[in-house]
């Protein structure tokens, strides 16, 4: 069952992120009724269409706006009668509570996406280790990786990768400690109570246990998730894997 | 008309005022990393402030201009040659068919900009042409529509070309506004922070500059959540030692993120050679952005 703790105008706090963003925090632990919280706030900021705000970026327990200093000042003095920075976005702040109350209770997300991932030992390179150091068998692995719903916290380290928790204590494990120069694109792996899907070849440390024939960035359609989504494996055959695989062959 | 890169540099790439909007997919920003010598260039030339531009590491690559142009160089002095000729930065050079471009050797500076008359048109990605993972390679080219705009009178900049020299090239202490984790940092780190030099090191790049320099501890050990960056952010690695982040850095990050250098000392911060000796100052916001503005201000007339 979704927690759905409400937190209030005095649990927020702004802070300066240098001169050029400011940042709006929430307590730092990890929790998704945080999430969404910090999306509606961010469906609200946006929704304002605020001249000079050029990148609103949710993650765990923050919200950050980078925002174009004279472009940005303009607007304040102009649409919000407001000359320093903090002052406006508790002014933001004051405002999302405000106004928002429906839509925040509304906003409530119910879809899960799925996401088919083939745990073949080809693929899941690091799962014959894994399953040595935590004693568990391979199956009994995938049934724990595919019985959980994922929330996502975050996208960050490359475009359209997705920091998803919390992955069940029985099978996680730490980043390796020496990144591998390539990891395949659709690699899913976990790092410590994290996982995700590496939407693209690229240098990375985290135990991949599996690789999903599903694209989830490309330079047209852009990332496949948002912060705040929900997302499920399933576990699918080497056959299903390799007719249905959108990344280019290797 | 268009430029040919008939040789390629170590490290050259389209280059303009960045990607914006996406960050929160994860899609970093880019950019120039000196925007002050980018502006510059594209203002002696009367173009718009935030058009693409060339940008330039040494070894640098070889240029050939397939029809005529003005262009105009500023940022490192790579001592530039066309046709084998010396040229003058920060000024407009005419330039004909078949002229060849190149670049001798590094006197000052780590980024040079190479700034053209017209419309480049090269494939945008999401509004923009500066693109992470794409580098000049022997045989692009630049596609150009140029334009007829007449470029700036030399005796209405005003000194602009050094204020800005002055800005990116001169020694002085980095300022920056202090960061979430900064309380965090012990009182001996906080004055080492304050009080001791740096050095630059190789490993510095598009992405991020590490530096050497004394070792910083936090008061005790701390996890943090990953929370947005910034082009400044200083972080705090597990070994103690400090990165600076730069255009083409991730949008997220978990390191201690002791505070961000000022917009308008990162220009000179991406010209750093490597083992550059450098201090850091604090200061405020207010401060920053009225440092920002009067800056900017220079390009407006």
């Amino acid at each position: 069952m979704k927690e759905n703790k409400n937190y209030t105008i005095n649990d927020w706090h702004v802070q300066h992120l240098g001169d050029h963003a400011m940042v709006f925090l929430l307590p730092s632990i990890i929790d998704e009724s945080l999430v969404d919280q910090i999306m509606q706030f961010n469906f609200f900021i946006e929704s304002k269409k605020i001249n000079g705000i050029k990148d609103i970026i949710p993650s765990y327990h923050s919200l950050t706006i980078v925002y174009d200093i004279l472009l940005l000042q303009n607007t304040m003095q102009h649409s919000f009668a407001c000359h320093d920075m903090i002052e406006f976005g508790n002014k933001l702040l004051l405002a999302f509570f405000n106004e928002t109350i429906i839509v925040k209770e509304n906003k409530i997300k119910n879809e899960i996406i799925k996401i088919p991932v083939c745990y073949a030992i080809e693929y899941g390179i690091d799962l014959k280790n894994l399953s040595e150091i935590k004693n568990i068998n391979v199956d009994e692995i995938i049934k724990i990786h595919t019985s959980i719903i994922y929330n996502i916290y975050c996208l960050g380290f490359m475009p359209g990768f997705a920091y998803m928790g919390k992955v069940d204590a029985l099978i996680q494990m730490n980043r390796h400690p020496k990144p591998r120069p390539l990891v395949y694109g659709g690699s899913v792996g976990i790092a410590g109570e994290q996982t995700g899907i590496y939407p693209m070849n690229a240098p990375g440390g985290w135990q991949i246990i599996g690789r999903t024939p599903i694209k989830i960035f490309d330079p047209i359609h852009l990332a496949k998730f948002k912060v705040g989504d929900r997302i499920q494996f399933y576990s699918i055959d080497k056959a299903t894997y390799l007719a249905t695989n959108e990344y280019p062959t290797i | 008309m268009s430029i040919t890169i008939i040789k390629k540099g170590i490290s050259d790439s389209i280059q303009d005022a960045g990607r914006y909007g996406y960050q929160h997919i994860g899609i970093q920003p880019g950019g120039y990393m000196d925007y002050l010598s980018a502006q510059l260039a594209n203002y002696i030339l009367n173009n718009a402030i935030t058009n693409p531009v060339i940008e330039i590491h040494f070894p640098t690559s070889t240029f050939c201009f397939e029809s005529e142009n003005i262009i105009c160089i500023t940022g490192a002095n790579f001592v530039p040659v066309l046709n084998e000729k010396s040229i003058a930065m920060q000024t407009p050079i005419h330039v004909n068919k078949g002229d060849v471009l190149q670049f001798l050797q590094p006197i000052h500076g780590r980024i040079a900009y190479i700034a053209f008359q017209g419309e480049l048109t090269n494939d945008k990605w999401l509004n923009s042409f500066s693109y992470f993972a794409k580098r000049l390679d022997t045989g692009s080219t630049l596609e150009i529509v140029k334009n007829e705009r007449t470029p700036k009178d030399p005796s209405i900049l005003n000194n602009l070309f050094e204020t800005i020299e002055t800005k990116v090239f001169k020694q002085a202490a980095f300022q920056f506004i202090p960061g979430p984790a900064w309380n965090d940092l012990d009182a001996a780190s906080i004055q080492q922070l304050l009080n001791t030099p740096f050095k630059t090191t190789l490993q510095s790049n598009r992405m991020g500059f590490q530096l050497t320099g004394p070792s910083l501890n936090l008061i005790r050990p701390k996890s943090y959540l990953s929370s947005a960056v910034t082009r400044g952010t200083m972080q705090l690695l597990p070994n103690g030692a400090l990165i600076i982040l730069m255009a083409d850095h991730q949008t997220i990050g978990g390191y201690p993120n002791l505070g961000q250098i000022i917009l308008v000392d990162l220009p000179r911060f991406a010209q750093l050679g490597n083992d550059s000796i450098i201090h850091f100052s604090l200061t405020n916001v207010d401060s920053a952005q009225q440092q920002y503005k009067s800056l900017q201000n220079r390009f407006t007339n």
